[in-house]
């Protein structure tokens, strides 16, 4: 009795430093390397700011206040709107994506068996040359005097002489771009899982399209759009690429607000009370996705 | 789903629109890196100027080389400890380990500015503190490990799961010691993950463009920092022959990988 005890405590020892060993390193580094630093970030937001925008004590809450609008000259809603313009195009690009993901989801799945792999390489491809690199790409094509730009004048949607480019169209243009892959990728998953005899069960039972689609269709990929779902709205928001080359000035997300105050704007605490806002946002999108996910895609687990 | 449809083709169109809208911005880039004069709206003649103009460039070649080192140290860090723990994962997956996965994937759902900004902040601040970390190669290295790290575990992780576990229980019988049963069992067994780890992180490393702007020193850039320089400063044609070159490589790349799966193919 006690010799087998033993050996069990002596085997549970053993297990319990090898899980030490093997974890140990990564979660040493990642809490170093990112769990400090982002404590230390979030730490800054409610420190006042010295003339040369570093984090000082005391304790305040003025970079909240200002993050709000309050400065020297009143208030001022410019911060408000920055962040309202993120919700607004992460809501925009994220359901234009999705629209456009979803019938070329079904034209591959529904096309021959051996050309899938090729038609999914094809529209993955474009997203592995560097991000930097394709938004350059499209300030190429979206510049005044090109030929996008006169088509779009000349039909009388844009002053002349002024480009697609930079504008509020060509950031979300550039976020669609870029998170294309991503939701056909998980959206293509569940239409190769479709099970089809509900399809047959509904066309049976003279279901129309319309409804043959939504009753026994839709339900089914709705999974992998939301698997979709986290994988492009959680980082559209957090962008700062697209909207910095694409948008010019006009078209800043929050991304940008608060790395400019690392920078030319020269206010720490501001900067950092906006990172809070991010990863409050952030965090609070994938809860609320995953729960979505969980109550309408059954017993699957959405991605992340 | 299981048998090709009637479909309407309204979407083989729509598939054909859609490789386009991908693939024009990159064909733009290739295209004027051709031109002969410096404008982004006309093209005027075949010309190579830019590229020519790219050999002499020794700020370009610094930061290509920068970019080498970082995705490789990087990379060989990253595979190490995300191997480890992916084989701790695979081993205690059955212990509550709710806690530990939600930690790795914190580096991936992190926005990429707050990522880069806390790290940026907290090197200038242990560098005033104990004169280390100041911002280069290091600190970069640093910030790249951490977000290579959750998807070599999260790899070598599944490579365990999909693997016979009686393999592990074989050596064991056969009393192979545990360095005998790394180097004959585990280790060629999650080879291929490895491989792929390796590369993933190379690919993240070499692209990542927010997280390396945050953390770099000024004589750190890597190639998209210099490109993003370059088109603040507004010299376009030359950084569209570097993206082309970028382009190439890529397509290359997938060139090499299509062989690859049809030779293996062929073979089966």
């Amino acid at each position: 009795m006690t010799a087998s005890h033993d050996a069990y405590r002596r085997f549970r020892r053993r297990e319990t430093r090898h899980l030490l060993w093997t974890t140990a390193p990564s979660v040493l580094w990642i809490s170093l390397f990112l769990v400090l630093p982002s404590l230390y970030l979030v730490s800054m937001a409610f420190m006042s700011n010295d003339t040369y925008g570093q984090p000082t004590l005391p304790l305040t809450l003025s970079a909240f206040d200002q993050l709000a609008g309050d400065g020297v000259l009143g208030w001022s809603p410019a911060n408000i709107y920055t962040l309202l313009r993120s919700l607004e195009y992460t809501v925009i690009s994220s359901v234009l994506t999705m629209l456009v993901s979803y019938p070329l989801a079904y034209y591959i799945a529904t096309s021959r068996r051996s050309l899938r792999p090729v038609m999914l390489l094809m529209l993955v491809v474009p997203s592995w040359t560097n991000q930097v690199v394709r938004a350059f790409g499209w300030m190429n094509l979206l510049a005044p005097e090109t030929p996008l730009s006169d088509a779009a004048s000349a039909m009388g949607l844009l002053s002349p002489w002024m480009g697609l480019y930079p504008s509020p169209f060509a950031v979300m243009l550039g976020l669609v771009y870029n998170f294309l892959p991503f939701m056909v990728l998980p959206l293509y998953n569940s239409f190769e899982k479709l099970d089809v005899s509900q399809i047959e069960a509904a066309r049976d039972l003279y279901a129309s399209p319309y409804k043959t689609f939504w009753a026994a269709i839709f339900p089914q990929t709705l999974p992998g759009l939301l698997a979709g779902m986290v994988l492009v709205a959680i980082p559209a928001f957090g962008m700062y690429v697209v909207p910095e080359l694409l948008g010019g000035g006009r078209a800043m997300m929050i991304g940008n607000l608060v790395a400019l105050q690392f920078a030319e704007g020269a206010n720490w605490p501001l900067g950092a009370a906006g990172a809070l806002v991010m990863l409050i946002a952030t965090l609070v999108g994938i809860w609320l996705l995953r729960r979505m996910g969980r109550k309408f895609g059954g017993g699957e687990e959405v991605l992340v | 789903m299981r048998h090709v449809q009637r479909r309407h083709p309204m979407f083989g169109i729509f598939w054909w629109l859609m490789v386009l809208f991908l693939y024009l911005p990159l064909g733009m880039v290739v295209l004027y890196s051709f031109n002969s004069i410096n404008s982004t709206a006309h093209f005027a003649g075949f010309s190579l100027r830019w590229y020519r103009q790219l050999l002499e460039n020794e700020e370009l070649f610094s930061a290509f080389k920068n970019s080498m080192i970082l995705a490789v140290s990087s990379s060989a860090i990253a595979l190490v400890l995300g191997s480890m723990l992916g084989y701790g994962l695979y081993r205690h997956r059955r212990r509550g380990l709710g806690w530990l996965i939600a930690l790795i994937y914190l580096p991936v759902v992190m926005p990429d500015v707050v990522f880069g900004l806390a790290e940026m902040t907290s090197f200038v601040k242990v560098g005033s503190w104990i004169g280390l970390f100041s911002p280069g190669l290091t600190t970069m290295t640093l910030a790249h490990v951490t977000f290579e790290l959750p998807f070599v575990a999260l790899l070598v992780y599944s490579r365990f799961v999909n693997m016979d576990a009686a393999l592990f229980d074989a050596a064991q019988d056969l009393y192979a010691s545990p360095s005998k049963r790394f180097t004959h069992v585990i280790l060629p067994e999650i080879k291929p993950a490895l491989l792929s780890s390796f590369f993933l992180s190379f690919t993240l490393s070499f692209d990542d463009f927010a997280i390396s702007f945050f953390t770099a020193g000024p004589e750190s850039a890597t190639l998209p920092i210099y490109i993003w320089s370059s088109i603040k400063r507004g010299v376009s044609p030359s950084i569209n022959a570097i993206g082309s070159l970028m382009i190439l490589a890529v397509m290359v790349a997938v060139i090499i990988m299509l062989l690859g799966n049809w030779r293996k193919r062929a073979r089966a």
